[in-house]
C-alpha cells in the first residue's frame, strides 16, 4: 500500500503544533511553539492572549515543519485538525488554516477529537492493541474511555468538576509555586511526607471524578493553619495532595479495567508526564498484568504528532469536514 | 492583475475578486458568530462564480481591524494563509478607512465602531482618504476634543451615538482603497496579525499591577 502523509495542526489551547506523520504511527516531522511564557505571567492560559499568539505563529509553523520534513503540501494525502474541544478563539486559528490550505490544495480535511488525539500519541510509540482503556489527564480533562476498536470511543468517566492538571496549577497557586504547577507539585512531592488529612474526592461506585473539593480542602487547610500561625510544609502538602489524586485516578481505571474485562491501558495528556502517577500505574500494572503504554513526555502535551496520528485513523474511516467548518468547544469523545 | 479582497472585521462581510481594477465579483452579507462556519461557503461560492481559481490571485487584501476579534482573526488567517501558500503580496487594510471610503459632500469623515462605556475605535479621515488622525480606541469626549475644530465633518458607522454630529451608514468603495494601496510593497506574511487597537483586560491589569510595583 501507498504511505500515506498527515498534515496535522492543533492549536486547541497554548500551543501552536503542527506536524507531518506517515501512516499513523510514523513521525516526519513536528513543530511545537509554546505559549508557556506567555501565560505564566498570568498564572494560567489566558484565552484572547492564546487566540492573539496563535495568529502571530501560524504560517511560521507551517513553514517551519515543512521544512524540517524536506516535503511541500502537494506530497500530502490528506489535512487533519483538531476541532475540538478547547478555546474556541485558539481552535478556530488552526482551523480556518487547515481549511486554507485544504481548499487551495485541493485536499481531504479531516476532523480530529482532542482527546482521540492524545489517545493516539501512544499509536506513536506502539500500535494500539484492543480493546484498552485510556485514561486522559490533562490541564483541560479527566477521562477514562473505552476503545474496542480502531477509532472507536465509548465515554466511560470524567471530572465533574476541574480537570486533574487545573486542580494542580490552582494548588500550586495556594503554596505560591510557579505555573504549570504540575511539575513544580510532582518534584516537591518526592520530597515530603504524606502527613496531611485531605480527602480522597469522590471514593464511590461511579468512573467519575472530582477534583474541586480537595483543591478547596487544600486551600482551607492551608487557610487555617496560617490563621493559627502554623507554617505548611510545602512538600508535604504536595506529597498529601499528589497522593490522594494517584489514588483515586488509579483506583478508578485499575475497577474500569476489571469491569469491562480489558488488559492494555494507554495513559494519554500533559498530567501523564507526572512521575507519582506513572510509578504507581506502572506498579499496580505488573501487579495485575496490565499492559501498559505511556507515551514519551513530548507527545503527553499538546502536540500536532498525536493529531496526525489520529487522523490517519480518522482518514481511513472516511472522517471529513463537510462544507461547513465547526469548531466544537465543549464536544465530548464518543 | 487579480485581487482578492477580504473584510471580515466588523458588521458586514465583504469578499470581492477584482480582475484589472474592476470589480468582477461582489460578495456581502451582515456579519454572524457563525461566520467562520460558513466563510469558506462563501469564498467557494465566489470563485465557482468568477471563473478564476484561487490559484489565480496575484495580490490578496485584508482588512486586519479594528473590529470584531473573532472576526477580524479569521480574515487574517485565511488571508496570511493563501499569501504564503501562493508566495503572492499581503496588503492589510483599516477597518476605518475602508469605511471613510463612503461618498459624503463633506470634507472630513470620522468612522468608528462603538465599544462599552462610552469608548469607540475612531480615526479621522478626509474624502481623498488622507488621514488626520490615526485609528484609535478612545473616549468620546477626548473624540470630540481631536474634533472641536474641524467644522465640516460627518461620522461614519453603523451604531446609534449619543452626538449631534450627523452620522452615516458606510457605503464602502473598494476599488477606492485598494487604488490606494495595490503598488504598496507586501507586509511580511508571518508579520501580519490584526490590530486590535485595544489591550485585553487581563494584560491591562498586568500592566497596572507592574507599574505600581516599580513606583513603589
Amino acid at each position: 500500500m501507498k504511505d500515506k502523509y498527515i498534515l496535522a495542526f492543533e492549536t486547541s489551547c497554548d500551543e501552536t503544533s503542527i506536524s507531518i506523520i506517515k501512516n499513523g504511527y510514523k513521525e516526519i516531522a513536528t513543530v511545537v511553539l509554546s505559549q508557556i511564557d506567555i501565560h505564566a505571567k498570568f498564572g494560567g492560559v489566558v484565552p484572547e492572549t492564546a487566540s492573539r499568539a496563535h495568529i502571530e505563529n501560524i504560517t511560521i509553523v507551517i513553514e517551519e515543519v515543512l521544512e524540517k520534513a524536506k516535503m511541500k503540501i502537494e506530497e500530502i494525502d490528506a489535512i487533519a485538525v483538531t476541532y475540538g474541544p478547547g478555546l474556541i478563539g485558539s481552535l478556530l486559528i488552526g482551523l480556518v488554516a487547515a481549511k486554507t490550505l485544504s481548499y487551495i490544495y485541493n485536499k481531504p480535511l479531516v476532523p480530529v477529537h482532542h482527546i482521540a488525539g492524545h489517545i493516539y500519541a501512544n499509536n506513536l510509540v506502539k500500535p494500539l492493541e484492543f480493546p484498552l482503556i485510556a485514561l486522559v489527564v490533562s490541564g483541560g480533562h479527566t477521562e477514562l474511555i473505552l476503545m474496542e476498536d480502531e477509532y472507536s470511543f465509548k465515554y466511560i468517566g470524567g471530572t465533574v468538576d476541574d480537570a486533574v492538571g487545573e486542580a494542580y496549577d490552582k494548588v500550586a497557586r495556594v503554596l505560591g509555586l510557579s505555573y504549570p504547577g504540575g511539575p513544580v507539585i510532582d518534584e516537591l512531592a518526592t520530597t515530603g511526607v504524606d502527613i496531611y488529612n485531605l480527602p480522597l474526592p469522590m471514593d464511590d461506585s461511579t468512573f467519575d471524578f472530582s477534583f474541586s473539593g480537595l483543591k478547596s480542602a487544600v486551600i482551607n487547610l492551608n487557610h487555617n493553619e496560617k490563621q493559627r500561625g502554623n507554617e505548611i510544609n510545602s512538600a508535604n502538602l504536595a506529597t498529601s495532595f499528589q497522593n490522594r489524586v494517584v489514588e483515586i485516578l488509579t483506583k478508578k481505571t485499575m475497577r474500569a479495567l476489571k469491569k469491562y474485562d480489558v488488559n492494555n491501558l494507554v495513559l494519554a495528556g500533559g498530567v501523564a508526564a507526572n512521575r507519582g502517577l506513572r510509578e504507581r500505574l506502572t506498579e499496580l500494572c505488573r501487579e495485575n498484568e496490565i499492559d501498559l503504554t505511556i507515551p514519551d513526555i513530548k507527545y503527553c502535551t499538546d502536540n500536532a504528532a498525536m493529531i496526525g496520528a489520529a487522523g490517519y485513523y480518522a482518514y481511513k474511516l472516511g472522517r471529513r469536514f463537510d462544507g461547513v467548518l465547526k469548531a466544537k468547544p465543549t464536544d465530548k469523545l464518543n | 492583475m487579480k485581487y482578492l479582497f477580504l473584510d471580515t472585521s466588523s458588521f458586514n462581510v465583504n469578499i470581492a475578486i477584482i480582475i484589472d481594477n474592476e470589480i468582477i465579483e461582489n460578495f456581502s452579507i451582515t456579519n454572524s458568530p457563525k461566520l467562520s462556519e460558513n466563510i469558506f461557503v462563501y469564498i467557494e461560492d465566489i470563485f465557482k462564480k468568477s471563473k478564476i481559481k484561487i490559484n489565480d490571485i496575484d495580490k490578496v487584501f485584508v482588512v486586519n481591524g479594528p473590529g470584531s476579534f473573532t472576526g477580524v482573526r479569521v480574515g487574517v488567517t485565511i488571508a496570511k494563509t493563501i499569501a504564503w501558500s501562493l508566495k503572492i503580496p499581503i496588503i492589510t487594510l483599516s477597518t476605518l478607512e475602508l469605511y471613510a471610503t463612503t461618498k459624503v459632500s463633506e470634507k472630513y469623515l470620522i468612522p468608528f465602531i462603538n465599544d462599552r462605556n462610552g469608548y469607540l475605535y475612531a480615526g479621522i479621515y478626509d474624502n481623498e482618504l488622507n488621514n488626520h488622525m490615526i485609528d484609535k480606541y478612545l473616549h468620546m469626549s477626548e473624540l470630540l476634543k481631536e474634533i472641536q475644530n474641524i467644522k465640516e465633518c460627518v461620522m461614519i458607522g453603523y451604531e446609534k451615538l449619543d452626538t449631534t454630529i450627523e452620522i452615516v451608514e458606510p457605503e464602502l468603495d473598494i476599488l477606492k482603497i485598494i487604488n490606494k494601496y495595490e503598488d504598496d510593497y507586501s507586509d511580511d506574511v508571518h508579520l501580519v496579525k490584526p490590530n486590535y487597537l485595544k489591550m485585553i483586560d487581563a494584560e491591562r491589569n498586568l500592566e497596572k499591577n507592574n507599574d505600581q510595583k516599580n513606583n513603589n
